[in-house]
């Protein structure tokens, strides 16, 4: 069958690009299987919303090993930090005061074992070209704040990070993807969290890279008894930006809190997909989505909500709610409940429209002028995720990147930071 | 702007038609409103009280298919919505809004200084307006509480109407149309209203207070009512149309309405 001739002339593009790279051969043979395989299209049903077709006009490459970038476009750390360039970390040292145990190990593809599913082959992706893997632990009760920046450089990069928060521990942990060069560059990450019992830890992905840029994000968690896991991501930047978060909740009375603001403006694609498993009993997970688009601006939230056999006593909530504020903007919603279990409380809500006319009214009735209350009323949506936030700096920062997206961002900083 | 004087016309509406969904709710409506006067506006369920007050402050859902309104000697129904706000018409509503996310004082100091604009004064910072809104705030008896809360978000339904009352003591508006502000109020509740209200009244402005009941009439005591049915003013009077009313009823008016 030739079915996937795009993707495959992409994917076998990359093949003379592995031969500097330690472990060729495990790579060649994962790249071979990846090429047979091909990348996921909208015919995949877990990327029914996202084509990865512009990546055939893209030439990607592993990251080199030295290069040194500008740090001066980090925004200000609001804690430890590390620095990854294109998923490596000869940069910069590693911060020593987070908490956690941090290590960096060579990456041996010949240990990676995915399966073939649409999620999967962008796993295998990062696979091929990743040298580097970032370990990151947090020991038994043991409280921990990390930062961790991928910088993306001219051509691709493939972080991979481990986390594991051991028994009665926390961890807060941000990761902000930027773009080391505005230029066309290409990020697949993969980020694994294992999370022990009674363990805390609050994720913040903000997404900001460069207008031509494509990143990819897949984030795994597992969830221990009493554990809780939150997470909330923030995509601004980008060409094609998408995140695949799975949680699955093991152990009895787990609980995840995801949340998102995607913003696609101009022509960018933003996507995001979420699954969540409750496996055991007593598990609380939410999960709470707000989309705005303007200009051409398309995204998705495809939200799914396994409920195993045996995971009674399951409470699961979902919100997803989408303001379209141009003619041409899109956002597709797919909430998916699937239910294998007796005793168990979901909701889901999805709603994409334009701004509520009564409050509009309201604001116009007080004498603001038609785009300042469009641009209030937009921000105010996205308010139930930005008020999750709960470290003010990193608020701060992300706030001034929505406003510098919105329209009438002037009036709206007057508006609200008083 | 001119300077307003007692007896000056401030609203002048003649023969108003108003249509939603191909609806007919004002009916050739006509109604002079002078500065320094109180008029109510009453009427049965359904006979256009709210929509009267809907369309003057220019909600768009309304199509106008007839007949004029004159705000200060400007056509009214060319104005946006804001425009009529900064020119000073207030729209106190019956079924205020809330908005989650929006802080209740960011608003009110935007909408203030959209006013102060329109005046040619300067805009008030910081520091000037919370001293105007604390003292606005303890004359309609609000708690702190209420400076950081989302625009109505969780309010009770009196909160809500104490809140409207409150921006419209800060907004000075010379002219105020509040749509059946009592209802839903407890005694106290109104009391307070009716206070903020009275507060307001002077030589160079007016008050529209649509009602359906005359007890509030018991506190901020009108120079004029009117009748609103099907749409027209059917009856007009004084104070003591009000009382009968509350005797009365409606009905024997709505009979010699529809007899005549």
């Amino acid at each position: 069958m030739n079915a996937r001739p795009r993707e495959a002339s992409f994917l076998t593009r990359l093949a003379p690009a592995l031969d500097g790279l330690p472990e060729a051969r495990a790579r060649a043979a994962l790249l071979e299987r990846l090429v047979g395989l091909g990348l996921p299209t909208p015919r995949d049903d877990a990327f029914k919303y996202t084509s990865l077709r512009l990546l055939e006009r893209r030439a990607l490459a592993p990251a080199p090993a030295a290069s040194t970038p500008d740090l001066a476009i980090l925004p200000p750390a609001s804690g430890a930090r590390l620095v990854r360039i294109a998923g490596r970390a000869d940069a910069l040292p590693d911060a020593t005061d987070s908490g956690a145990a941090i290590k960096t190990l060579a990456f041996d593809p010949s240990t990676v074992t995915v399966g073939d599913a649409a999620t999967d082959r962008l796993r295998l992706l990062n696979a091929v070209l990743a040298t580097q893997e970032t370990r990151i632990e947090v020991k038994k009760d043991a409280s921990a704040t990390l930062e961790i920046v991928h910088l993306a450089t001219l051509g691709g990069s493939y972080p991979r990070v481990r986390i594991e928060v051991a028994q009665g521990a926390s961890l807060t942990f941000v990761e902000t993807y930027l773009d080391a060069a505005a230029d066309a560059s290409f990020t697949t990450s993969v980020v694994d969290v294992v999370l022990g019992r009674d363990a805390r830890m609050e994720h913040v992905t903000r997404q900001l890279a460069d207008a031509r840029a494509v990143v990819l994000e897949d984030c795994r968690v597992q969830v221990a008894d009493g554990a809780h896991y939150g997470h909330a991501s923030i995509a601004l930047g980008a060409q094609l930006a998408r995140l695949d978060l799975t949680v699955s909740l093991e152990g009895r009375g787990a609980n995840a809190d995801l949340r998102g603001i995607f913003l696609p403006d101009g022509s960018r694609e933003h996507h995001l997909r979420t699954l969540v498993e409750h496996r055991a009993p007593d598990g609380t997970s939410t999960q709470t989505y707000r989309g705005v688009a303007t200009g051409r601006g398309r995204g998705s939230y495809d939200g799914k909500v396994v409920v195993s056999v045996g995971a009674a006593g399951t409470s699961s909530r979902q919100s997803s709610r989408n303001l379209l504020l141009s003619p041409e903007a899109s956002i597709e919603t797919r909430p998916q409940l699937e239910i294998n279990a007796d005793a168990v409380k979901c909701s889901h809500g999805a709603t994409t429209g334009s701004l509520d006319e009564r409050m509009m009214f309201y604001l116009l009735s007080r004498g603001l002028d038609p785009s300042t209350a469009r641009a209030v009323l937009t921000y105010a949506f996205l308010g139930d995720v930005l008020t999750t936030l709960k470290d003010e700096e990193l608020r701060r920062q992300v706030e001034e990147r929505i406003l510098g997206v919105l329209p009438s961002a002037d009036v709206i900083r007057g508006f609200v930071h008083e | 702007m001119t300077h307003i004087n007692r007896g000056d016309p401030i609203l002048e509406v003649s023969g108003l038609v108003a249509d939603i969904a191909e609806k007919r709710i004002l009916n050739g409506l006509t109604l002079t409103v002078r500065a320094g006067e109180v008029h109510a506006i009453m009427g049965p369920n359904g006979a256009g009280k709210s929509t009267l007050s809907q369309v003057l402050a220019g909600r768009p859902d309304y199509t106008i298919q007839g007949g004029s309104a004159h705000y200060l000697g400007e056509d009214l129904l060319a104005l946006a919505p804001e425009e009529r706000a900064r020119r000073g018409l207030f729209l106190g509503f019956q079924y205020p809004v809330e908005i989650p996310g929006v802080n209740n004082v960011y608003l009110l100091k935007a909408a203030l200084n959209a006013r102060r604009r329109e005046l040619g004064l300067e805009e008030l910072d910081a520091f000037e307006f919370m001293s105007v809104i604390r003292e606005k705030m303890k004359l309609m008896k609000m708690d702190e509480s209420f400076l950081k809360r989302g625009v109505n978000e969780g309010f009770s339904g009196g909160e809500k109407k104490r809140n409207e009352i409150l921006q419209m003591t800060v907004l000075e508006p010379v002219l105020a149309i509040l749509d059946e502000t009592d209802s839903g109020l407890d005694i106290d509740a109104l009391k307070i209203v009716a206070t903020g209200v009275n507060s307001l009244r002077r030589d160079d402005r007016a008050v529209v207070l649509v009602t359906h009941y005359q007890r509030l009439l018991d506190h901020i005591v009108p120079d004029y009512v009117h009748v609103l049915a099907g749409g027209r003013i059917i009856r007009s009077g004084d104070r003591s149309l009000a009382l009968e009313l509350e005797a009365r009823g409606y009905d024997w008016l709505l009979e010699s309405s529809s007899a005549a």
